[in-house]
Parts: C-alpha cells; sequence; structure tokens
C-alpha cells in the first residue's frame, strides 16, 4: 500500500531537469573541444593534441594555493595511465587490469565501477595498462588487453557492445585510448615487442562494426612491402599503441608507429621496413594512406615514434602552413608539412649519438658504430628513449611546445632470435650504461629552432606528460612521484605535492560549480586539485 | 615496442627452494644437454628475460643472484632447475615464467654451459674469517649478520648465496669498480636502483655530511650517514649535494689484508650458510 502511494506520488510529480545534465557528447562538440573548456572531451584535449587548457583561474599568483579536493582509489596496483574525459560534471577513467569507472567530478565518489574478465596469459609488455576512453553520445570506448574494442554505456557501464579485433594469444594487446572522428572510433594495436603484425582499426560507434583496417606492414603486393626482407614482414611489429591527432579540413588522421621487431636485431629484416617509426597521415573515412614520413628507417633501439603528433597552423619561413610537431623518442623534435608530409626540420632535444643530424632529405645520418652488436655498444638516448609516450603540451601563449624528456644511455646487443608466437620477440636485449645515472627534465622547446628556452630537471626519468594552461602554468608528474606546478614561461617551481608513486599519465584540467580542478593519477589513486575556497 | 621497457621487469630470479615433484625427481636429464644451438638459444633467451636481475653473463645483477658459481640452493639437477625456472621461487623475487618446455631445456643448458661445475670449497680459515670481519678488518663497522654489526653497507647474512667468491674478492679489494645495488622504488617500474655511491650534503652553514643516499628526488634527499644516523633534508635547505661514483668502503689492498687473510674472510662468508 505504502509502495504504490509513493509512485503515485512520484508519477505525477514534475520532471526537473538538474542543470548539469546536458545534451549528449555529439562530434561537433569534440570537434569544438576548446570552446568547453569545462569539459575535457578527448585524450589530448583537442584535436590538434595541444593538451592545453584556456582555463585560467590557478595562474602564476594563486597556484601555491592548490589542495586536494578528492582522491579517488582505483583498487589495483601498477602503473595507472588513464587521461580521464570530464564531461558535465562527470569524470570517465579507465584503469590498470581494464578497469573502469565513472565519478562524480565535484566529490569523486564512484557512479559505477567495471572491470573486465581477462584471460589468464594476456602478453602486456609493459604493464596492464590502458590510458582511457573515447566518447560519443551515451557510448564511452574502450581497447582491451586482449585485443577487444568495447562500448560501456556512460551511465551504467554495462558492456553495449564488445569486437575482437585480433588474437591475444598471438600476443595482440590494445593499451591505446580510441579517437572519436565523426562516427567512427580509432584505434592501434600493441605488441612490437613480441613479432605482431600492427595495425589501426576504425569500428563504427554505434554498431562496432569494423569500418577499415590499415596494416602497419604491408603484406605482398602492397607499396612498402619491398622494405622487408624475406618474410620478415609477418613479424615486423610496427604497432601504433599512442592516440593519433585529427584535421578535420583535410579529413587526416594523423597516427604514429612503433618498432619493428625484433627491435634489437636487423639482420632478418633488411631494409627501411615500412611503416614502422612513422608518421602516418590516413584518411579519416576509409583508412587510405595519403602520406607518411619515417622518423628512424631500419629502427636497432626500439625508437617507437609513439608520440603524441602536435598541430599546428603557423607561419613557416614566410608562408603560412599546416604543421606537425613531433618531439620523437628517438632525440629530434620534427617539423613536418601535414598536408603531404612534407620534411621540414629536425632539432636534437636530448644527449643522442645514433645519428650525427637528420639531413635535408630527412633521413637520419647514421652515426658510426652505434648498431648493436653481439657484446653490447653504448647508445643515447637508450630505448626508453629521449622522450616516451606520455603527451607534451603545446601552449599557444609562450608558441613553446613542453615535452618531459629523459637523460639516459643504454648498452644495446643484438642477437639472432626464433619467433615463437606469443613470446618475447627482442633480438636480445638492453641494458642502461654503467656508472651512468639516468635523469630527466622537462624541457620548454622552440618547437621551430630546437632552441631550450628552459629546463627543470627531475631526478629520475619521467614517465608523466605535460599539461598547459591559460593560466601560464604547466603541470607535470615525475617518476619520483611529485607533481609539481611550473612558470610556463620561466619554469619556476610554483607548487609541488608528493603523491607517494611514480606518475605514469598527463595531467588534464576542467570546471565546475566555477572552480577549476588539476587531475592526475599515481600509484592506485586519482588525485584531483583546486584552489583552496578559504 | 616497448614504451617501458619489459627488459628491466623482473622475469627470472633464482632465490629459494625448489619443490621436488614425485614424478620429476626420477633422474630425468636435460634432452638439449651440451646441444650447441640449444646453448645458444638459452643464451638468447636468457639475456631477454633473465639477464634484468641476473646479469647479462649470469653473473649475478642487482637482484638475482651469481648462477655461474656452481652453488644451486634450490636445486641443483637439470630438473630442479628446470622447476625453478617454470615455477619460480615462492617467497622471493623470482617469479613463474611460461616458457615452452624446449625454451626451459635450453636455458639449462646455457646455465650449465656457463656455470663452474662443483661449487668449490673456499680454501682458509673460517675462525680466523671471522675475527677480521668483527675485528681488525672493521667490516662490521657497516655490514650487518644476523643482526649484529652496520648499517652503511649491504647487509652480508645471504651474500654467499647471493654472490660468487670471485665478485666477493674483486668487491674487497676494488669496492669502486662495481657499487652495490640499493633500494628499488616498487612504484616507478624503469627506475635503475639507487647504488651505494658517496653522497656529501653541504649545508648552508657549512656542515658537511657524508653517507648513503636510501633515496632522493628533485626537491629532497635521504641520506644514512657516516654517523649510522639518518638525515632528512629539503634541497632548498642545502647549498649542493655532491655525488661522487666510489664506494664509501676502503680498497682493502694486500698491505691491510694479506691473500690468506681475504681467503680467510672469503671463507667466513661464503660459510654464513652453515650457521
Amino acid at each position: 500500500m505504502k509502495a504504490s502511494l509513493r509512485v503515485a506520488v512520484v508519477s505525477v510529480a514534475p520532471i526537473i531537469l538538474l542543470p548539469n545534465v546536458r545534451a549528449q557528447v555529439t562530434y561537433e562538440r569534440v570537434l569544438n573541444a576548446s570552446r568547453e573548456p569545462q569539459n575535457w572531451l578527448t585524450y589530448s584535449g583537442n584535436y590538434k593534441s595541444w593538451r592545453y587548457s584556456t582555463l585560467d583561474q590557478i595562474n602564476t599568483s594563486n597556484v601555491r594555493h592548490l589542495a586536494t579536493q578528492w582522491v579517488f582509489q582505483s583498487a589495483s596496483l601498477g602503473q595507472f595511465e588513464t587521461t580521464p574525459l570530464v564531461v558535465d560534471g562527470v569524470l570517465y577513467g579507465t584503469g590498470q587490469d581494464n578497469r573502469a569507472f565513472a565519478l562524480d567530478a565535484r566529490t569523486g565518489r564512484a557512479i559505477w565501477r567495471y572491470q573486465r574478465h581477462l584471460p589468464e596469459k594476456v602478453q602486456a609488455c609493459c604493464g596492464m595498462v590502458n590510458r582511457g576512453f573515447a566518447m560519443l553520445g551515451d557510448k564511452l570506448f574502450m581497447s582491451t588487453l586482449d585485443a577487444h574494442v568495447l562500448a560501456l554505456d556512460s551511465k551504467t557501464g554495462n558492456v553495449v557492445w564488445d569486437v575482437q579485433a585480433a588474437d591475444y594469444r598471438q600476443a595482440y594487446v590494445f593499451t591505446v585510448a580510441p579517437l572519436l572522428v565523426k562516427d567512427k572510433i580509432i584505434v592501434g594495436v600493441a605488441g612490437g615487442e613480441y613479432g605482431v603484425r600492427g595495425f589501426i582499426d576504425a569500428y563504427y560507434a554505434d554498431s562496432g562494426k569494423r569500418a577499415w583496417r590499415f596494416y602497419t606492414v604491408p603484406g605482398p603486393g602492397e607499396p612498402g612491402h619491398e622494405t622487408w626482407a624475406g618474410d620478415s614482414w609477418k613479424t615486423g611489429g610496427a604497432p601504433a599503441w599512442i592516440t593519433g591527432s585529427y584535421d578535420p579540413e583535410l579529413n587526416l588522421v594523423y597516427w604514429p608507429t612503433g618498432n619493428p621487431s625484433p627491435s634489437n636485431y636487423g639482420g632478418e629484416r633488411g631494409g627501411d621496413n615500412l611503416y614502422s617509426n612513422c608518421m602516418l597521415a590516413l584518411d579519416a573515412d576509409t583508412g587510405k594512406l595519403k602520406w607518411h614520413y619515417q622518423f628512424t628507417p631500419h629502427d636497432l633501439h626500439d625508437y617507437d615514434s609513439t608520440q603524441i603528433p602536435v598541430l599546428l597552423d603557423a607561419n613557416w619561413q614566410g608562408r603560412s602552413r599546416k604543421l606537425l610537431l613531433h618531439a620523437n623518442r628517438n632525440g629530434f623534435v620534427y617539423v613536418l608539412d601535414r598536408t603531404d608530409g612534407t620534411f621540414l626540420s629536425a632539432k636534437a632535444f636530448g644527449n643522442l649519438t645514433w645519428a650525427k643530424e637528420i639531413g635535408s632529405d630527412g633521413r637520419p645520418v647514421i652515426a658510426p658504430r652505434s648498431e648493436p652488436t653481439a657484446e653490447g655498444v653504448r647508445v643515447c638516448p637508450g630505448a626508453l628513449g629521449a622522450t616516451n609516450w606520455f603527451s607534451p603540451s603545446y601552449d599557444p601563449q609562450t608558441g613553446w611546445l613542453y615535452v618531459a624528456s629523459s637523460e639516459e644511455c643504454d648498452v644495446f646487443s643484438a642477437a639472432p632470435q626464433k619467433y615463437h608466437e606469443g613470446h618475447d620477440f627482442l633480438g636480445s636485449v638492453y641494458v642502461p650504461a654503467s656508472g651512468e645515472k639516468a635523469s630527466g627534465a622537462l624541457q620548454a622547446l622552440d618547437p621551430f629552432t630546437g632552441e631550450k628556452k628552459w629546463e627543470f630537471k627531475y631526478a629520475s626519468p619521467p614517465w608523466g606528460g605535460v599539461l598547459s594552461t591559460a593560466g601560464g602554468v604547466v603541470f607535470a608528474g615525475d617518476s619520483d612521484g611529485n607533481f609539481t606546478a611550473m612558470d610556463a614561461r620561466t619554469g619556476k617551481d610554483l607548487w609541488h605535492i608528493q603523491l607517494g608513486a611514480a606518475v605514469y599519465s598527463s595531467p588534464i584540467s576542467y570546471s565546475l560549480d566555477g572552480r577549476q580542478y588539476v587531475v592526475i593519477p599515481a600509484g592506485a589513486a586519482l588525485f584531483a586539485f583546486a584552489l583552496a575556497e578559504n | 615496442m616497448r614504451g617501458n621497457g619489459l627488459v628491466r621487469g623482473v622475469r627470472f630470479l633464482i632465490l629459494a627452494g625448489v619443490v621436488c615433484f614425485p614424478m620429476a625427481c626420477q633422474e630425468k636429464m636435460n634432452p638439449l644437454a651440451g646441444d650447441p644451438a640449444a646453448i645458444k638459444e638459452g643464451a638468447s633467451l636468457f639475456r631477454t628475460d633473465c639477464s634484468p636481475c641476473h646479469g647479462l653473463n649470469a653473473r649475478g645483477g642487482g637482484r638475482g643472484p651469481d648462477l655461474t658459481s656452481g652453488l644451486w640452493i634450490h636445486g641443483g639437477s637439470d630438473v630442479a632447475i628446470f622447476q625453478t625456472i617454470n615455477q619460480g621461487i615462492p617467497g622471493t623475487e623470482m617469479p613463474a615464467n611460461s616458457f615452452e618446455d624446449s625454451e626451459t631445456w635450453a636455458l639449462v643448458a646455457y646455465l650449465r654451459a656457463v656455470s663452474s661445475g662443483e661449487h668449490a670449497p673456499v680454501a682458509g680459515d673460517r675462525a680466523k674469517g671471522e675475527q677480521i670481519f668483527w675485528g681488525k678488518g672493521q667490516c662490521a663497522q657497516c655490514h650487518m649478520v644476523r643482526g649484529r654489526g652496520g648499517r652503511l653497507g649491504p647487509e652480508l647474512t645471504r651474500v654467499w648465496a647471493a654472490r660468487s667468491v670471485a665478485y666477493l674478492a674483486e668487491s674487497i679489494r676494488e669496492p669502486d669498480k662495481e657499487l652495490s645495488l640499493g633500494m628499488t622504488d616498487p612504484n616507478n617500474h624503469y627506475v635503475i636502483p639507487m647504488e651505494y655511491e658517496t653522497v656529501t650534503a653541504m649545508t648552508h652553514d657549512g656542515r658537511r655530511i657524508i653517507g648513503v643516499a636510501k633515496n632522493e628526488d628533485t626537491f629532497s634527499i635521504q641520506l644514512l650517514g657516516q654517523d649510522d644516523e639518518l638525515h632528512l633534508f629539503l634541497k632548498k635547505d642545502l647549498r649542493e649535494v655532491v655525488h661522487e661514483r666510489r664506494s664509501l668502503m676502503p680498497a682493502y689492498t694486500e698491505q691491510m689484508l694479506s691473500k690468506e687473510e681475504l681467503r680467510d674472510l672469503l671463507c667466513y662468508l661464503v660459510n654464513l650458510r652453515e650457521e
């Protein structure tokens, strides 16, 4: 009786829309993500991948008053690599072991949690990690460690669709945050340690049906196949495990690729090994290759080019051009023309010994005695690179590119290795050069001249990326567990906090109730900071 | 790819005992024993999967013991080594592995090829060595054995399992040659472990504190000083932090420690096993 009475009361109550309930995420919203800085709608903040927030409530003069607002525990250790999305007061993140969650972005309280049941023998070279969601409508898209792509319902975390992209038993793995473009989501596979054949896939967001696939190692008869000796293409690697960028005018997706397999030994994969270590420009609708540029042909040092491509329209030597900036793991920061892939410049931003320079033809001039040998040879940067997958940031106020970098050299050895499906396929090993102390820095670079404007030294090589903001503050986490706010123009440490675990992600910012938040994961936790209210 | 380096991950550590299964305990031999191709494959696998902990040539690394000494703490039969590789050692950092059987046998073949066979006893006087350790040698000022001794250098109760006699001898004569590794941050999967190098912190008021760094980041340093005390500093309160690639341990030359005394000391350390 009581229950039915309550139903009756509810049924006549007027429907009140809460003020923060908005329309669903549309492609147009993602396209114009920079117009709604209160949200964070795509992995790198916008399609140009600037990881720049126009919010300026937190600025150089008040950032010292930052205070923790909430902490969310993902309940799983390991590297917490997510870049959360924030949409109209709800924060959506992925965690270790293919966990996922939605939080009240004001309090950090969970709305739902999800965890994928993974098979036992997933081969993730570098941790059971995931870097985040893409979103369209009321669906969240996530790639999984067992090589599936999922759509989750944004209000419940329920699985809407689930498609298998590849066979995890052959060491195909996804860790990437998908990129939404129009009605499709795009993902790239990982597995360069295991001799996979890399690919980039697009799936229709509504159904999960595959729209196209681009193999990053061309098969027989395809252009580029001739850059692989014998059957080496079959286990050629060239994975694509970091999120690309998109130019809506050119309708091109820019997606970087990783190392050829086996990474250290090239004796059986003679040739340039296309399209390993490339920037690919793919037609967003068809996946057809428009152009490619290879940063490190026939790589022998594991220099994946899986770093975020930053798109910029600027004057280049007196001419307005559509540019692509790329701070590469091999130690050079590149400028390309993104309409056709024309090489414009490459400047060293770290200590490197593998190449003397990048020639005017865009090919590296390889230094003598840099090829790995049976005994081992010391080469800089080390295999983990002058930088790595963690995000750079472009700040339009300074015009500088902020890049977390490592100072580390390795001894690379090489040996032939028999391929076994699903097993490591490295062609020997690299180890840190004996007696050398590795370190790192956050660098502010003039991307055109390569000039270092400032650097903030880290005690250890970093695994955390950068956020720049209109308040003139850049935020970055380091491997020693510090989350630091620096003056974008000087690199001065304005505020920092010890989070208790290495940071393996890049920060984001959003606003709610008129307050700007900055969010960073570390260890098993997600931390949210804002200016103290008093 | 290796966005992050698997090679630096823990893959292969042999530290503790192997469970002997009734079937496996029969005298099963390595089917690939002595096979040159298998040894080569084993060497390649070892480099990729085992060397991060056990060192490039199996002579011990920061986390795993020397595997060339002929001392097999957890069973030295082919089957026992096979089991150790496959199943790991519970309670230690040695994980289970998922090699094909043929790969595991190739690893065993490789280890046999680089190991010195029987673990030779050290000729020397253990009692005299013990006296040197706790007395004349002043080793106990910085090293601890079974809860007694100093803290500045590595704890040595189980050093007999971790390092070969040759390595120990070298460390005594030339401690700067290869600095021992200290703490690894479990939250930082790719970091190189801290080393026992000499660190000097200089304060603004002119004090100099010399010791080893237990930890350090951009903003702070945690030192264990030669006074056996912890010194915790914010770097902004320091004038300078100087790192020197040398050990705080003196090099024990023949004048300080004769050949015979060195043998005695080694005999003591190796025979800590028996205590």
